[in-house]
């Protein structure tokens, strides 16, 4: 049990949960524009090879992040026009994306370092890691708050700032009312199209970052469709919280516990790894039965007045 | 004197149709000027040129004198033109405040800065109407009347000088009205222009200055209200003598074919639409129910149809209880149902004509045996109701929007009638339709009466009421109010009772 | 006259986008192909070579085919009712493990046992869409939201059965192998072809016949146009749309039954390379339209086919059939109006459809 539960888990947790942090917290955006992105395991995976090609080309971490990032909003702007200005179906678009990604990403891994599974780097880059004084001397908090890099740090400072942009911008208001209300929005000038589409480059943006750590920092290597379905995971998180950013991150986090302990129990103890992953899913699923429970008690609706 | 608003030979076409055909409209600061016209007549495409929802073919529009070119709302906006729409664009989960603010935050910079946007809207909320609102109400849980203010002062909120409305007054109850009319003619005399588009003629000559009437795309004529009458108007809209009367012997009513006990149902959003309703439709009847949109027609309609289930009470059709049964079989006992929205529930406009044509009867014998559909069947009987009813321009494989207003009314007429129903509940059925079809669909259901069945007729227009009903019903919150038979009934009297008040004078309060 | 010329344009049109599409992915595919130093030109060849020269290659083609035929009808008998039933994945996987569990468990004569592992497989996977079904229907849930957190479960139960409690010994997750009487005859010897794909052109045929020839292919259609007005018409839409999502459900659990009783023998866990998926494609492709949907089905096996030839013959993988797999479904599933960036004529059309729809509304 030592071997399961111990400090250790709290940070592998966290990250663990890193990723899905970033990919929940630009698809938050994107949800409350209305939008169903399911398209950010391609984003991140993008991001995911181009940060290990830039790292090995030009030996610089950072740079190689900013070219992940900007690699991962191209596609998540090819998502975005595909769907928004062209009007391709949500769900086809985004798949495609994915696979468009993935086979893309492996075609590349070939072509430019001539592998077939996975790639790492000659020599490993790591990022620093930053020990806070004080509360690194303090067991649990020193688990939860110290030691990480500046990727596992941004991820989860970005939450009450992403909040904030949501409720207490200009910028938000707008994302919101597009999200529902599109047709109000519009009638009182404002660029329905634009503002989805801003929503949809930041979620690249973020994924960007998320996949970027994936292959930098989490582990230092880039493996084919190495991003599985986290992206997936994190539109789940996003479901299940109602789409509230603080709501959001907890439960990545706890869907993060779920990862970690997973591994953790099939190495020590043998237990399948399914048990544990299928738990996201499964909660998310529940989560939409009950609030179609409850929406289908209330029956609200304001078909009668409001532009269809 | 500059105009507020002049628009000059306004040219809008969408392929052959031809909405504004060269029309001038005008508009003096401070006015409350109607615009009327029929359904298709062009006055919302004419608006929404002017809010830069369209942009025109050709013409020219100047405000305060000065030429300007409006190709989007938020041009419109700056240009001081605001529209209330007759759908409202709100957002339901937000608060009034931020609603009224979206897209014209205050705040520094790209922060929003709710606290003063609550004061903004309290001012003019008190300023402009001595209407106190709650800048932090949900709009979802407003009543549609304060729903309807809350877009009124979006467009105060962003100093609009020239407001649009688009039938106002189409959801909301006659006090509600009142308080509109109060609300315009504070605003009129505060220096706004006024323009609302309206189908009633009651109340162009209640509270506009000038009117102007539109028909088939062109500009009939601009005039002062105090020198026309609402015959007049409604003379010009359509450009003959309104008033005509189908022939039509009196009634000799039969058993009764349907019944409404005490019946209670719940609209959409889960207020009691349908407040403890009692009626009935004799064979050899019309009924009409008479009343303002919105007292709980539709979800009286529906529950009879069987598409809204009802909470209390009963209805019975030929002493049978159907109220809750499935459409299916209210269907199969014989009800024939002609609904208000043609487009969205009585026809699929992308299928052909005669898959439209089968509906409700296609799983029966005629049409294929057991699980079969013999198409040769169901089209042979489509082009025998295409000529039975006269439809226009339809072969039985085009699709059903390839047909204007009123042959697509006339398939759904011909799908009802010909399945041998005796019940026939008509909802709105000249909505939209020309006269020459409107003369048709009278004649098809006073035919059908005489032939023995029950029609219950639900009208906003009171012509077709008094032109077609026997027995005159009126809906007022829930209830009906009062009958009459329509020899002794008076417009006058039937309008009170659908302002609730009673036929003894007494104005029935709320319960 | 100028009816008749514009349905001519429509149909060079309709046929020619596709066309138009493939041509334009394979450039980009040529071009990725080429800065990787390869040569397109031979990859090329021998893609089509290999799909398509000679009977064994042929077979192989069509052997591909079969599992997208499966998916892809499922999906386009669903779309056509406005079910986006996304779960095909999913459903698949229960159908292949039923077929693998009672291909098996179960001792019966041929005639009898295969039969019986179909229907199993197609029950499984209707029973997998009736959750996604009924949450539709009752709750008025969005099936795609569903479907998207079913199709993960479904892997993961899947996977866990096969790799511990039904797993047969040995190095690999797989179930135990069916016995020879459930196993569907193979007609190849060089590659898998089997019955199944006759099962599955059969199906096509049967679908085309219900969707345009019966009473509740009509019914389908019709909720799938204007479920308001079908449910005017007495059309229960709640209970027809769990029968079209179980019907999309059972077809896509016979596309397990084909890959377990005709190809594998067993369920290997991790069998799709999601053919679930590219089923989605294949119905895009076919724009819903079953008859269509084995010429897609068509193309994109021969992708797959053919690509194997092509690795195995040159240095580009197979990857390079999921880009321009990706491409084609992206550029046919955008709507490029040839008058889309005109602004009067955009507005023109939905001023029209607007103006039409608020003349007879108020």
């Amino acid at each position: 049990m030592n071997e399961i539960l111990n400090l250790n888990l709290i940070t592998t947790i966290i990250r663990i949960s890193t990723p899905l942090a970033f990919a929940a917290l630009g698809g938050l955006l994107t949800f409350k524009a209305g939008i169903l992105n399911i398209a950010m395991d391609g984003f991140m995976l993008v991001a995911a090879f181009t940060g290990v090609a830039a790292a090995y080309f030009t030996g610089n971490l950072y740079i190689s992040v900013v070219a992940a990032v900007m690699a991962s909003m191209v596609l998540s702007a090819l998502f975005g026009y595909f769907n928004l200005k062209f009007k391709a179906n949500i769900f086809i678009a985004g798949t495609a994306i994915g696979i468009l990604a993935s086979g893309l990403t492996a075609v590349l891994l070939k072509g430019i370092f001539g592998q077939m599974g996975v790639f790492t780097a000659r020599e490993v880059l790591r990022f620093p890691q930053y020990k806070i004084p004080v509360i690194d001397s303090i067991p649990v908090l020193r688990e939860l708050f110290s030691g990480y890099t500046i990727l596992v740090y941004m991820a989860f400072i970005f939450t009450p700032i992403i909040s904030f942009v949501l409720y207490k911008t200009k910028w938000g208001l707008r994302v919101r009312a597009v999200g529902e209300s599109p047709d109000a929005a519009a009638a009182l000038g404002i660029n329905v199209f634009s503002i989805k589409m801003q929503t949809v480059i930041l979620s690249g943006l973020f994924c960007g970052l998320g996949g970027a750590y994936l292959s930098l920092d989490y582990v230092s290597l880039f493996s084919r469709d190495m991003t599985a379905d986290r992206g997936l995971i994190a539109l789940a998180a996003i479901f299940f919280a109602k789409g509230d950013p603080f709501k959001t991150v907890a439960v990545t986090i706890l869907f993060g516990s779920a990862q970690a302990l997973s591994v953790r129990m099939q190495l020590t103890a043998g237990i399948a790894p399914q048990i544990m992953q299928i738990i996201p899913y499964f909660v998310t699923m529940l989560a939409l039965v009950i609030v179609g429970i409850q929406a289908k008690r209330k029956h609200f609706n304001l078909e009668a007045t409001t532009a269809r | 004197m500059t105009e507020a608003l002049a628009m000059t030979g306004i040219v809008k076409r969408f392929g052959a149709l031809t909405a504004n055909d060269h029309v001038d409209f005008s508009a003096h600061k401070g006015e409350v000027h109607a615009l009327v016209g029929e359904n298709g007549a062009g006055k919302t495409t004419l608006m929404n040129i002017l809010y830069g929802v369209l942009t025109p073919n050709s013409g020219t529009i100047d405000i305060d004198g000065k030429r300007v070119e409006i190709t989007s709302p938020s041009v419109a906006i700056k240009l001081g033109i605001g529209m209330v729409h007759q759908h409202f664009k709100l957002v339901p989960s937000l608060s009034v405040a931020e609603n009224i603010v979206l897209g014209h935050e205050p705040g520094k910079h790209f922060l929003l800065d709710l606290a003063l946007a609550r004061k903004q809207v309290e001012e003019i909320a008190t300023k402009k109407f001595g209407i106190s609102i709650d800048p932090d109400a949900i709009v979802a849980d407003l009543p549609v009347g304060l729903q309807q203010q809350v877009e009124i002062i979006k467009m105060l909120y962003r100093e609009a000088q020239i407001l649009i409305l688009d039938e106002p007054t189409a959801v909301l109850t006659p006090q509600e009205t009142e308080e509109l009319f109060k609300t315009i003619r504070k605003l009129a005399n505060g220096g706004k222009t006024i323009i609302f588009i309206t189908h009633k003629l009651n109340e162009v000559m209640n509270v506009s200055d000038r009117v102007t009437v539109m028909r088939q795309g062109q500009l009939v004529t601009t005039i002062e209200t105090a020198q026309t009458s609402a015959v007049q108007l409604a003379e010009k809209m359509v450009g003959r003598s309104v008033l005509f009367r189908v022939e039509k012997k009196p009634s000799v009513p039969g058993k009764v074919l349907m019944e409404v006990k005490s019946l209670k149902v719940d609209s959409s959003r889960g207020i009691e639409a349908v407040r403890g309703l009692s009626m009935q439709v004799r064979a050899n009847e019309i009924v009409g129910l008479a009343g303002v949109q919105g007292n709980g027609q539709d979800e009286l309609v529906e529950a009879i149809a069987g598409l809204r289930q009802s909470r209390e009470g009963d209805i019975l059709l030929e002493g049978e209880a159907i109220h809750n049964a499935l459409p299916r079989k209210i269907r199969d006992m014989g009800t024939a149902y002609i609904p208000s929205d043609r487009t969205l529930v009585g026809l699929s406009v992308n299928d052909s004509i005669w898959e439209n044509m089968i509906l409700g009867h296609h799983a029966y014998e005629k049409f294929g045996k057991g699980l079969t559909l013999d198409k040769k069947k169901a089209t042979s009987f489509t082009q025998s109701m295409i000529e039975e009813y006269d439809i226009r321009g339809a072969s039985p494989q085009a699709p059903a929007k390839s047909l204007s207003g009123g042959n697509q009314q006339k398939v759904v007429l011909a799908r009802e009638l010909s399945r041998g129903g005796k019940l026939i509940i008509a909802d709105q059925p000249s909505r939209g339709v020309d006269i020459g079809a409107i003369e048709f669909i009278h004649k098809q259901l006073i035919a059908m009466r005489d032939l023995g069945c029950g029609v219950f007729l639900i009208s906003a227009d009171l012509d077709e009421i008094f032109s077609l009903a026997d027995r005159i019903l009126v809906i007022f919150k829930g209830r009906i109010m009062g009958e009459l038979s329509s020899s002794e009934a008076t417009i006058e009297e039937v309008g009170r009772m659908m302002a609730g008040i009673a036929r003894d004078g007494e104005k029935k309060i709320d319960e | 006259m100028e009816r008749r010329k514009l349905t001519n344009k429509k149909i060079l049109i309709e046929i020619g986008r596709p066309i138009i599409t493939i041509a334009i992915a394979l450039l980009i595919g040529a071009a990725i192909i080429a800065l990787m130093g390869e040569d397109p030109v031979l990859a090329y060849n021998m893609l089509f070579k290999g799909a398509f020269k000679g009977l064994g290659n042929i077979i192989a083609t069509l052997q591909n085919t079969t599992p997208l035929l499966f998916t892809g009808l499922a999906v386009s008998f669903a779309f056509r009712s406005n079910v986006t039933n996304i779960g095909v994945e999913g459903q698949m996987l229960f159908g292949a493990l039923a077929a693998g569990i009672v291909g098996y468990y179960v001792h019966l004569p041929w005639f009898l046992h295969i039969p019986l592992s179909v229907i199993a497989a197609g029950l499984a996977g209707a029973l997998w869409a009736y959750i996604p079904a009924i949450m539709k229907a009752k709750l008025n849930v969005n099936e795609m939201v569903v479907c998207l957190m079913l199709n993960p479960i479904a892997l993961l139960i899947t996977g866990y059965l096969s790799s511990y409690p039904l797993k047969a010994p040995g190095p690999t997750n797989k179930t135990f192998d069916i016995m020879k009487t459930a196993r569907l005859p193979q007609f190849s010897n060089s590659s898998q072809f089997n019955a199944g794909f006759f099962i599955a052109i059969a199906l096509l045929i049967l679908f085309w016949y219900i969707n345009n020839h019966t009473k509740k292919g009509y019914e389908w259609k019709l909720i799938g146009q204007n479920p308001v007005f079908a449910r005017y018409g007495g059309i229960n839409v709640e209970r027809n749309v769990v029968q079209v999502f179980l019907l999309s459900g059972m077809v896509a659990g016979f596309a397990g039954a084909e890959q377990v009783l005709g190809v594998y023998g067993a369920f290997y866990n991790g069998f799709s390379p999601g053919y679930g998926f590219d089923g989605i494609a294949v119905a895009m492709l076919a724009k819903f339209n079953p008859l269509a949907v084995s010429l897609s089905a068509l193309l994109l096996g021969a992708l797959n086919s053919g690509s194997i030839v092509m690795q195995m013959m040159t240095s580009v993988t197979r990857d390079i059939v999921k880009v321009l797999q990706a491409v084609i479904v992206l550029l046919l599933a955008a709507d490029f109006t040839l008058d889309m960036f005109h602004k009067k004529k955009r507005e023109d059309a939905a001023g029209r459809k607007k103006a039409k729809t608020e003349t007879e509304k108020s």
